[in-house]
């Protein structure tokens, strides 16, 4: 397995959890504090573009001039270890550097880009990075230190069965990369296990898309949510909560759940937290104030009801 | 310039002294007309009167019946002891004329190539003539040179370890046998046959039927077993490997399985009392077994083992055993063994389904392997050959075989490499099944039907008993209520399926087993970049190992059906018995290591790509089987150790000094020092008259490791203006390549050389004409520059 | 013009394909076996009339029909083709390169002008946003909860003890000038005229 990173780390914020899920990013820094892992969150840091390069907006040139500045934001604070809490940001990433490291042309490209901005000083020079040892998805430094997460666990989930969305572009942009083997990928499937709780493992359309496919949710509502429902519909009754890794994915799949459940008259009685949310909640950490479930479209409350979380407002 | 070269006859091991108290040679010259070949360009009066030598005679025909008495008749009459024959090309005739001059030790014969190398490629007869003087004389001075050399004949041990027990080592091992060859089959498991008794029926695309296996297998079982040549070791590993001049020494280790082979008559009265079940590999592990076992009925030896890693120990078994042949203090026994020669036979394993979780391999009981649906389709099989489903016991409906499951696959957890009998496996399958249980829909799902050769009948043959063949390679199965479901594009009519069905055979890739590759590493012999044992070429040597006298067959190499592993497993016996029988012939040039100064640093060992040296107890060594006699090693060795045997110092230095002799004023030459290859291109010039200028004079050599910085410095200090290497390097030769390229380069450097008066070339027979330019390119650029 | 991420407009559909950033070195469109295991597997091929296995032929026959297909359109960019592809193939990367090879033909695109809001929001502060849009349309799927939520976003985050993350200052203007020099800027403008024409 790669090395995994526990210290200087930059904590890569991502566009959709900001504004749908900022809970992710909470719990995300809770889970680090306890476990002691160190990380800063640089507020020059820009988008990574992903949405913008995925609805065909943006160009590889501009996505990989604008991650470059972060580069070299990460590198001018000594916080060279990237680590995303979204998928998409991960990926483009890696594909960023691999590009730079391995094309000359855009290489050049990128630096005149930067040197016409006046910002020469942030030029990217082959190998100042690497895909493999600077690109991180929080999930993998949570798997890396699982054991640890697991000493933490205050909450039973003993009950609770979960199942898993691995995210596409953390599994299949560089299948490689994957700690763990990108065809049937267990990342999350482990971490809940090590949460406590059972486990579904593999369930149809298991690997598939959460349908959201970046333009597709608008411009193609439909087909997007006939590819959600394939997946939606393979779970129900299969587990209690689906576990994510992506904002993308958990936007689509909980905010589309009642759409869907309208659409077919019933429960799914299934409810969506990120990986970081639900280690966070099982440390400990206020539904509220820590995990922020209060922006969830399928509420959480019953289940932590069920899990014994205190959930009073006050 | 007569410094150095007093330098380097002071240097080397033959001295001057030593040269002087030997009798004057007498050198015979033989020139041949060629039919007026060589005559019409040549002035062939003057060359006979220019040459000097104790004998020199002009003929029509040289090679011609009647001229080999002339020969004869010279070396006899004129008491000669060594010749030149100066006509065409030593890589056709040289064996003709040792041949003609068999009086003569062979490598006291020398060849002039004044066709090839002249008069076919120069029209001026004049300075062809010239050429032609030179040439000849050239010859004369290298002959008396030469140094007489036996022939190396190695005859290695008249015995043979096969590795493997399966199809391709009994095959291997019964052809030694019956040539008489004490033959060892080693096998890991408990019983010999490998996977082919497992497989059930074995398809024929003549008789377009499928034959039972073991019936074909028995016999030869038997034979084997009763063989007074063959000594059958099972549940044997593979300890260590050593090398030798003329044999192996293998060390072995015999597990035990706590039963005196001997003693146990196979009753099978401890089975009855074994209280522990264990998954039965025989079936597939859809069945079990019990920790003490016969894999199969008719398993070899016939004999009860206990598994260890599974028997509990409680001796129930010891006490029914009215043999008493069961007995828990039996140790496993190590085993020496003096092989001859080698063979590699250990077959492969099979992909593992796991890593293809798409497939539900694990997840769902009715996805199964094709090997898992041989046995089931086996009368000795989980459902005495009844097709069955696992999970109820009924009979499905239908079945989807899904091809290249791992095969043909660029992933890293994929093969790339085509499996080879998976089409032909699902084939045999979807015959037994439309045959026997013609209810059952046959469905295969393939990229490409591989079909090859006469087994195309096969596939018409199985087409008529109807089969449903989709051309698209499935990407998952799934299960919706009790079926399952394929999901699959019909490439052909474009549209994405989903396949209700219940049974999915997943047609699983062959791959190397790691038994192989450990064996690989203890006999020092490379594998592919797939894994498999290498063969030396795949054309021309397809059961060499990059090992000498060690040899492959069957899977161990490469993905293949039973055909072609019995057929390489013959190919294998009869190379073992090659070398047994005849010995083999090492031709010089060879390597030979003075070990009295070799202080074992190994260096040569590291550089041999052709694998020749080797350390023995306490000895570095060369095999001159394996040995090129490239000279990579001799030029390397720090302690001078090495001696390469048929092209020494003095041959090549009086062939330098005399190939440059006669130079005029102005006049331009160039040394063309070429390998086999080269020189096979440059007969290939002249074969087709192309022209080149006279200047260039061409060395044979074995490589260009075989020159050293002092032979270029005399060739340049002789009047060389320019020296030209060409060689087709062989691929394990390339990194010694690439160094004495830039060791060459280095010293002309620092000679205050031009750099471009020495040139490298990589030759290629079919490409003689890029030598011609080459040639003539170099006598331009040089003319230019003088 | 607009940049381009390619360089030379007549070379082959494939080579095209081949040479564009978007690519990398190994991906195998030449040595794909139109086995289909990309379409068994591809959620648009499974709810729509699209087959990548298809694309990528026509790409390889350098069929320029290809480029009016309206199916090419609904790839989800999931890359569940060319995780699984034999070949090492993307047919994934295949799509995003011919999309952007139609909008940069300068031809009126109606697709790409409904998420220029999202460029022109990442130009206001350096940061991703749902294209606006598409706001309305969101709202009518998830209801009042969503429009709240946005509403009580700055408070959620307080709470949770999360800052500002909109870029200011110096390095909003760095993020604005790099797309100015990238030619973004100019990009969202074509579009925009494009379709506006
Ligand atoms: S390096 Fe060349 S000469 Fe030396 S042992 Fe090997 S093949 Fe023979
Ligand atoms: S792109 Fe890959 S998966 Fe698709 S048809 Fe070609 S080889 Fe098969
Ligand atoms: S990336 Fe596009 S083509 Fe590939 S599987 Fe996903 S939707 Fe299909």
């Amino acid at each position: 397995m790669k090395k995994i990173p526990y210290e200087n780390i930059l904590l890569f914020k991502s566009c959709l959890v900001n504004v749908e899920y900022p809970g992710v990013e909470s719990s995300t820094r809770y889970i680090f504090d306890k476990l002691g892992v160190e990380y800063r969150v640089d507020p020059d840091q820009s988008c990574c573009t992903g949405l913008g390069y995925y609805y065909d907006l943006f160009d590889q040139l501009s996505t990989t001039a604008l991650a470059v500045r972060n580069f070299y934001l990460a590198r001018r604070s000594g916080h060279e270890n990237i680590t995303t809490l979204c998928s998409t940001c991960y990926a483009i990433m890696k594909k960023t550097i691999k590009l730079l490291n391995s094309n000359e042309n855009a290489r050049q490209e990128v630096n005149d880009i930067l040197k016409k901005a006046g910002l020469s000083h942030m030029q990217y020079q082959a190998g100042d990075l690497s895909s493999e040892n600077n690109i991180f998805h929080v999930v993998e430094v949570f798997y890396s230190l699982k054991e640890q997460i697991a000493k933490k666990i205050k909450v039973d989930l003993s009950g609770i069965r979960i199942a898993s969305h691995h995210a596409c572009h953390y599994c299949k942009v560089y299948p490689e990369d994957s700690i763990t083997p990108f065809r049937n990928p267990m990342v999350l499937d482990e971490l809940a296990s090590s949460c406590g709780a059972q486990v579904v493992d593999w369930y149809d359309f298991k690997k598939a898309t959460c349908g959201a496919g970046f333009s597709q949710r608008f411009a193609n509502r439909d087909l997007s949510l006939s590819a959600t429902s394939d997946k939606l519909l393979a779970l129900e009754g299969e587990t209690d909560i689906l576990l994510h890794m992506c904002p993308n994915c958990q936007m689509q799949l909980d905010r589309y759940q009642p759409v869907l459940e309208k659409e077919l008259g019933r429960k799914l009685n299934l409810v969506h937290l990120n990986i970081a949310q639900l280690s966070a909640l099982a440390m400990g950490a206020d539904p509220y104030k820590i995990a922020g479930i209060q922006t969830h479209s399928v509420p959480v409350e019953g289940l932590l009801d069920k899990i014994k979380v205190h959930t009073n407002l006050e | 310039m007569s410094t150095t070269q007093s330098k380097l006859e002071k240097n080397h091991p033959l001295s001057k002294d030593q040269e002087d108290t030997r009798n004057p040679e007498k050198v015979g010259v033989f020139l041949c007309r060629c039919g007026g070949n060589i005559s019409h360009t040549v002035d062939m009066a003057k060359l006979k009167d220019s040459i000097q030598a104790e004998f020199v005679g002009e003929f029509e025909n040289l090679c011609s019946l009647d001229c080999r008495r002339h020969i004869r008749e010279e070396i006899i009459e004129r008491d000669l002891d060594r010749v030149v024959i100066a006509a065409c090309s030593p890589i056709t005739h040289l064996k003709t004329f040792q041949n003609y001059a068999d009086l003569l030790n062979p490598y006291m014969v020398e060849m002039v190539n004044i066709r090839e190398q002249c008069s076919w490629v120069h029209s001026d007869s004049e300075k062809a003539t010239k050429k032609a003087i030179e040439l000849t004389q050239a010859g004369v001075e290298k002959v008396k040179k030469a140094l007489a050399l036996d022939k190396i004949i190695r005859q290695t041990e008249k015995s043979a370890a096969v590795f493997g027990g399966g199809i391709s080592g009994i095959t291997a091992a019964l052809s030694l046998a019956n040539q008489g060859v004490k033959t060892c089959i080693i096998e890991k498991n408990p019983t010999i046959g490998g996977n082919m008794v497992k497989i059930g029926k074995v398809f024929s695309p003549e008789k377009l039927a499928e034959e039972c296996s073991l019936c074909i297998l028995n016999p030869i079982i038997n034979e084997v077993i009763n063989h007074k040549n063959i000594r059958i070791l099972t549940k044997t590993n593979l300890l260590r490997a050593g090398r030798r001049s003329t044999h192996f020494k293998i060390i072995l280790e015999k597990e035990t399985g706590f039963v005196h082979e001997d003693l146990c008559i196979a009753c099978g009265r401890c089975v009855e009392v074994c209280p522990v079940d264990v998954p039965d590999e025989w079936n597939q592990k859809m069945t079990t077994r019990k920790a003490i076992y016969k894999p199969f009925s008719q398993a070899v030896p016939d004999v009860y083992t206990i598994d260890l890693e599974n028997c509990i120990r409680c001796g129930k078994c010891e006490k029914v055993c009215t043999m008493g042949a069961i007995n828990f203090n039996l140790k496993s026994e190590v085993i020496p063994l003096k092989a001859g020669n080698v063979i590699i036979a250990t077959g492969h394993e099979s992909f593992d389904l796991n890593k293809r979780p798409e497939y539900g391999y694990h997840r769902f009981v009715d996805v199964i392997s094709q090997m898992d649906l041989a046995r089931i389709l086996g009368v000795n099989g989980p459902t005495q050959g009844e097709l069955l489903k696992i999970s109820d016991g009924k009979r499905p409906d239908r079945v989807v075989m899904v091809q290249c499951t791992g095969s043909r696959d660029e992933k890293d957890d994929g093969k790339r490499y085509c499996s080879k009998v998976c089409c032909m496996v699902a084939l045999k399958h979807a015959s037994i099944i439309r045959e026997r249980f013609p209810e059952t829909e046959v469905v295969i799902c393939y990229t490409d039907m591989r079909t090859v050769g006469m087994y195309e009948n096969y596939l018409r043959y199985v087409q008529d008993k109807g089969i449903k063949l989709i051309r698209g390679r499935p990407g998952e199965v799934s299960k919706k209520d009790d079926k399952l479901l394929v999901r699959v594009e019909d490439t052909l009519e474009r549209k994405p399926l989903e396949i209700e069905t219940d049974m999915v055979v997943l047609s699983e890739a062959i791959e190397p087993s790691p038994s192989t590759m450990r064996i690989a590493q203890k006999f020092n012999v490379g594998l592919s970049q797939d894994l498999f044992i290498k063969e030396k070429h795949s054309k021309i040597k397809p059961v060499n190992t990059d090992m000498e006298r060690v040899f492959v067959c069957g899977t161990a190499q490469g993905p293949k059906d039973i055909t072609d592993s019995v057929s390489q497993a013959n190919a294998a016996a009869a190379k073992v018995s090659e070398q047994i029988k005849n010995g083999t012939e090492a031709e010089p040039p060879v390597a030979v290591i003075k070990t009295s100064r070799c202080n074992l640093c190994g260096k040569c060992m590291d550089i041999c790509g052709f694998k020749a040296v080797y350390r023995d107890e306490e000895n570095m060594a060369v095999d001159p089987m394996a040995c090129r006699g490239c000279g990579a090693c001799a030029g390397l060795c720090p302690q001078e150790a090495i001696e390469i045997k048929g092209i020494n110092d003095l041959e090549l230095y009086a062939q330098i000094k005399g190939l440059l002799s006669d130079k005029k004023e102005k006049e331009i030459r160039i040394l063309a020092f070429l390998d086999n290859v080269g020189y096979t291109a440059a007969d290939t010039i002249g074969n087709n008259r192309l022209c080149y200028p006279e200047a260039i004079r061409i060395i044979k050599i074995p490589s260009i490791n075989r020159i050293m910085p002092h032979h270029l410095m005399y060739a340049f200090e002789h009047g060389a203006d320019g020296v030209l290497m060409a060689e087709y390097p062989d691929e394990c030769m390339l990194e010694a390549h690439k160094a004495k390229i830039k060791e060459l380069n280095e010293s002309v450097k620092n000679q205050g050389i031009p750099s471009d008066r020495l040139r490298f070339y990589k030759a290629y027979a079919p490409h003689y004409r890029g030598l011609a330019q080459q040639f003539t390119r170099f006598f331009e650029d040089i003319a230019a520059s003088n | 013009m607009i940049k381009k991420d390619h360089k030379n407009d007549t070379d082959s559909l494939l080579e095209v394909v081949i040479k564009d950033y978007r690519a990398y070195p190994e991906m195998g469109i030449k040595r794909c076996l139109q086995c289909g295991l990309c379409t068994s597997n591809c959620p648009a091929a499974r709810h729509s009339d699209y087959d990548p296995r298809e694309m990528v032929k026509m790409v390889r026959d350098n069929n320029p029909e290809i480029m009016d297909n309206p199916d090419i359109w609904n790839c989800f960019y999931c890359y569940t083709c060319g995780s699984n592809c034999p070949a090492n193939n993307s047919p994934c990367i295949v799509n995003q390169i011919l999309r952007q090879k139609i909008l940069l033909k300068g031809e009126k695109n109606t697709r790409i002008y409904k998420f220029l809001t999202y460029g022109y929001s990442y130009m206001d502060f350096g940061v991703g946003s749902i294209p606006s849009d598409f706001f309305d349309a969101l709202v009518a799927d998830f209801g009042q909860m969503y429009v709240e939520l946005k509403i009580n976003l700055e408070d959620i985050r307080h709470d949770l003890g999360l800052e500002d993350y909109n870029l200011k200052g110096k390095a909003l203007n760095e993020v604005k000038s790099i797309l100015k020099s990238s030619g973004f800027t100019n990009r969202l403008k074509k579009f925009k005229e494009c379709h506006e024409s």
